[in-house]
């Protein structure tokens, strides 16, 4: 801040002036003040509550049936630093679909202690296509391309690879398999891989390993369409009389079940307060007010971040994209796009985010119409709106997160959960309960917001994963 | 004055069949205007600022309590090219919060050394042992850290005093988290740690206020600052709930509503006589009124206590990113609050604004404002022009941006209405009488004033080139 050098302050009158009539200051002490109510800065829009809609879960829980499904391990492996170099934990191994459910700890632990710590620098080639593939790779930090060959010979990025995911692994049952796509490395990298060798050795001393390698080359293709649901036999484009397929639907056996989720907190009031200072605005009132406000801001952010029912981590796997070059540029929201592309509802991110998703629109000279909601100029890309989010964590080295999300029960999305009609309602879905009043003169009261969200089919929600907002040198 | 010509419509009047216009003339009336005006301006913030009554003359912003840190900012002063902190601000350093001891503080202010740094040198690099306090003077200076895959990202823009390293003044060096690198000619303050130590070790109270600062840690509170509300989530079972109240700001802002004043003179002969068609008296009110407002405009914009320039929260006052005001710099700036109702610039800002978004290709579109006008845009939000945002001599100004509204928490203009005498809300218009020239005084009064309800409310775009 630049100030000019000592400016004679003009308005003040003198001290030694003498006044002729009453000062504003003495006036003040027979007027009343207008006064605002408490004002404060932690209320966000909350767009996610107010885009969510809110579904009775009568009895407390929601069970979302689905069809059966035959998943296959596809998961992410988690690895460990302790110092000497990452390492992945063995039970971690169970990720792979050759190794999911194979519960032998001993040659887990011999299989993870058989890795090799490899580094890449940027544009390093980790495999090329049409080499013997005897290697499997396991990505502990960085962002490799997959690159294939087009149809017409050249070359496009097939897929981005990140930390946790794995290539290859699936080559170490076939011995004589080669790779089928060239894996290059965009940023540093470091992985972990197991080389043919080394897994030869382990399956020659465990007879538990090769068992289980006969039943996963025995088992490779159930009947399942392509999201993984057991098939619904369906005849068509037939002529004359064929035996038509008889079928039926199954269900998942054991589908999930949500419980509402519980905020709490109890607030004291004392007696003394709350009687006799209630000109113009009711104490009590207000202190729930603002502890509502704190409720509801935490609430949004549980449905967010909480490791059971929050949005970031019940976004399937295969739902869970990367940015290709690092800052969200519009391909990747296209990306997004098309992996809820039925009926997409809105984006999400952090402020900080869309300042970063706009910078890119820019840049390409883009100036995406907003679109008008509940009466709000919200920005949009492809007619979907984008609403900020603060609750999207941002990480120490400035990534962070978009969301994507369908919702709705109608049209098998992502809802909120909650129950009306609970004993002491105050807002829906939240109790305000009396606790009585103690020795103190304090009354306390518990207030309490019950709230859940489901994710009715995997497809309704999709997540781009590390979006690097902190702006690119010009 | 030229010479005096000779009247010629009089020496060819025999030439003339008909009655000529000058001479028609002096039977007919001519159509006047109203006097007219060039001073009057849209004054878009008076019009879109929603305006609450603040009866009994003050209007009380109640807040939550808040925990301020201190913010990383100081004030400088610019004497003939030599640079000195102002050494008032210098309590709010988090280090040195709430130290009032002004002989400590100037004796820390004497202490700093004026640097110069040519564009793209390195002030501080990430890593490195912070051995010195650095205040950007004057210049604009990136932070970049390490990004996700070892590459640098830029996290902020500094300048304007902003300052690096302010665990020096703990006495207790540490490691920079951020590379400090100059955009533009940088002149930096800097404060060694050798200084620092020196000072601590002659001033006892210092050491003290410093220890005191670092070993009592501020109480709960949120990312915002305010007083925690203490809320227990996502638990099973049956834990001990946390108890919680919320409490409020002990010492909340009053503000009084400001005046604009001026005693308009009429002489009674001209408000008697010369009244037709326009009543001479309501013309010289009209005019008068409207400088009053556009001095109420310049004032809720500049003055210094209640003036909008003057009431940003430092958190929200950002830089442009390159000089000139970018879509990107807009962006960041929309970014930082909720509900954005309105941009605000000089004119001369927004065609600065209109080439930038030219050169890249972009059109940023009209919006409907106030039913029927057409103003440019930025994401739906109008920037609207207001001439009272000062351009500086070398050609910045500032732009900015406003969230609106008793209900969303915004910025609010106060008045009070329902005076004796009034003309227009919050304007009363008081005859003083007729002295003995004959001449009757009019006492004209504006009241208003400018309350920013929570800080994210109001947030600027600072020292914007609108000159290349």
């Amino acid at each position: 801040m630049l100030v000019t050098l000592a400016q004679p302050v003009e308005s003040v009158p003198d001290a030694s002036e003498t006044r002729l009539s009453l000062g504003p200051a003495a006036a003040r002490n027979l007027a009343t003040t207008t006064k605002s109510v408490p004002q404060m800065q932690a209320i966000s829009s909350r767009w996610l509550l107010k885009v969510l809609p809110w579904v009775e879960a009568e009895g407390g829980t929601f069970r979302v049936n689905r069809r059966l499904s035959y998943e296959v391990g596809d998961g992410r492996v988690t690895f460990t630093d302790t110092g000497s170099g990452p390492a992945v934990i063995p039970a971690e191994l169970g990720e792979l679909p050759l190794l999911r459910g194979f519960d032998e700890p001993d040659v887990l632990a011999a299989l993870a202690g058989r890795f090799e710590r490899r580094d890449y620098e940027p544009g390093d080639v980790v495999v090329a296509s049409g080499d013997p593939s005897d290697e499997a790779f396991l990505i502990v930090h960085g962002r490799l391309n997959q690159v294939g060959t087009g149809e017409y010979g050249d070359r496009t990025v097939l897929g981005v690879l990140a930390d946790g995911d794995h290539f290859g692994d699936d080559s170490l049952t076939d011995p004589s398999s080669t790779w089928d796509l060239t894996v290059k490395a965009v940023t540093r990298c470091t992985a972990l891989v197991l080389p043919q060798r080394a897994f030869d050795e382990v399956l020659a001393q465990s007879e538990a390993l090769s068992g289980r390698l006969r039943w996963f080359q025995a088992n490779r293709g159930a009947q399942r369409n392509e999201h993984g649901e057991a098939d619904v036999a369906v005849a068509s484009g037939h002529e004359g009389e064929p035996d038509l397929p008889s079928t039926f639907v199954d269900y998942d056996p054991a589908p999930r079940e949500y419980e509402l989720e519980v905020a709490q907190t109890i607030l004291r009031v004392h007696r003394r307060v709350a009687d006799l200072y209630n000109e113009p605005m009711d104490q009590t009132e207000q202190q729930l007010r603002l502890t509502i406000e704190a409720l509801r801001e935490r609430q949004e952010h549980e449905l967010v971040n909480n490791p059971r029912t929050g949005l970031l981590h019940n976004a399937d796997l295969k739902q869970r994209v990367r940015t290709r070059g690092g800052p969200p540029t519009p391909d990747d929201l296209d990306h997004l796009l098309s992996l809820v592309w039925k009926e997409p509802g809105c984006l999400l991110a952090h402020p900080r985010t869309i300042a970063a998703i706009a910078r890119e629109w820019n840049h390409r000279g883009l100036h995406p119409d907003p679109v008008e909601v509940h009466g709000h100029h919200v920005p949009a890309w492809r007619g979907v709106p984008l609403f900020p989010c603060n609750k999207i964590p941002i990480s120490g080295h400035h990534t962070s997160s978009v969301l994507l999300l369908r919702t709705g029960l109608e049209n098998q999305g992502v809802i909120g959960l909650h129950q009306t009609g609970l004993p002491d309602e105050y807002r829906p879905g939240l109790t305000v309960k009396d606790m009585g009043t103690d020795g103190k003169a304090i009354t306390s009261y518990l207030v309490s917001a019950y709230f859940s969200a489901a994710v009715l089919v995997p497809d309704a929600l999709a997540v781009l994963e590390q979006v690097e907002i902190g702006r690119e040198e010009a | 004055m030229t010479a005096v010509e000779p009247a010629e419509s009089v020496e060819h009047a025999e030439h003339r069949l008909s009655l000529g216009t000058e001479a028609a003339r002096v039977l007919a009336t001519t159509t006047k205007t109203r006097p007219q005006a060039q001073a009057i301006t849209p004054r878009w913030l008076l019009r879109r600022l929603p305006w609450v009554e603040a009866a009994g003359g003050t209007y009380r912003v109640n807040r939550r309590r808040t925990y301020e840190a201190g913010h990383e900012r100081v004030a400088c002063t610019a004497l003939s090219g030599r640079f000195r902190v102002v050494p008032e601000t210098l309590a709010e350093l988090p280090p040195l919060r709430d130290c009032d001891d002004e002989d400590v503080l100037s004796a820390l202010a004497d202490r700093f050394e004026q640097r110069r740094y040519a564009p793209g040198s390195i002030l501080v690099g990430a890593g490195e042992a912070t051995d010195r306090l650095v205040v950007v003077a004057h210049g604009r200076v990136s932070q970049l850290a390490a990004g996700e895959y070892g590459d640098q990202v830029v996290v902020d823009v500094l300048a304007d005093g902003e300052c690096l390293g302010t665990e020096v003044l703990t006495g207790a060096p540490g490691t920079a988290r951020f590379t400090a690198k100059a955009l533009t000619p940088v002149i930096a303050l800097t404060l060694s740690w050798q200084a620092v130590a020196d000072l601590l070790d002659a001033s006892p109270s210092l050491r003290a206020h410093v220890e005191r600062n670092r070993d009592r840690p501020l109480p709960p509170r949120n990312k915002k600052g305010e007083a925690e509300i203490a809320v227990a989530s996502g638990h099973a079972g049956e834990p001990e709930l946390p108890s919680t109240f919320v409490d409020y700001d002990p010492s909340p802002r009053e503000y009084g509503l400001e005046v604009a004043q001026t005693v308009l003179r009429v002489h009674t002969r001209v408000a008697d006589l010369y009244n037709e068609p326009m009543d001479q008296t309501e013309q010289q009110l009209r005019l008068t009124v409207e400088a009053l407002r556009e001095r109420q405009e310049h004032e809720l914009v500049n003055d210094p206590r209640i003036g909008l320039l003057h009431n940003v929260h430092p958190s929200q006052r950002i830089h442009a990113r390159s000089g000139p005001p970018t879509p990107d710099d807009l962006d960041n700036l929309l970014c930082r609050r909720r509900k954005t109702r309105l941009f605000l610039a000089h004119p001369r800002t927004i065609a600065a604004f209109g080439r930038e978004c030219t050169r890249q290709g972009l059109d940023p579109g009209t919006v409907e404002v106030d039913g029927g006008v057409r103003q440019p845009a930025w994401r739906g939000v109008p920037v609207l022009p207001c001439d009272k945002i000062p351009i500086s001599r070398r050609g910045t100004s500032a732009i900015l941006a406003l969230r609106t509204g008793e209900a969303d928490e915004g910025v609010i203009g106060l008045h009070q209405t329902g005076l004796p005498n009034e003309l227009e809300p919050g304007l009363t218009v008081q005859p003083m009488g007729t002295d003995a020239k004959a001449i009757t005084s009019y006492l004209v009064t504006a009241y208003y004033s400018v309350a920013v309800l929570v800080p994210d409310a109001l947030g600027v775009l600072d020292d914007v080139e609108i000159a290349r």
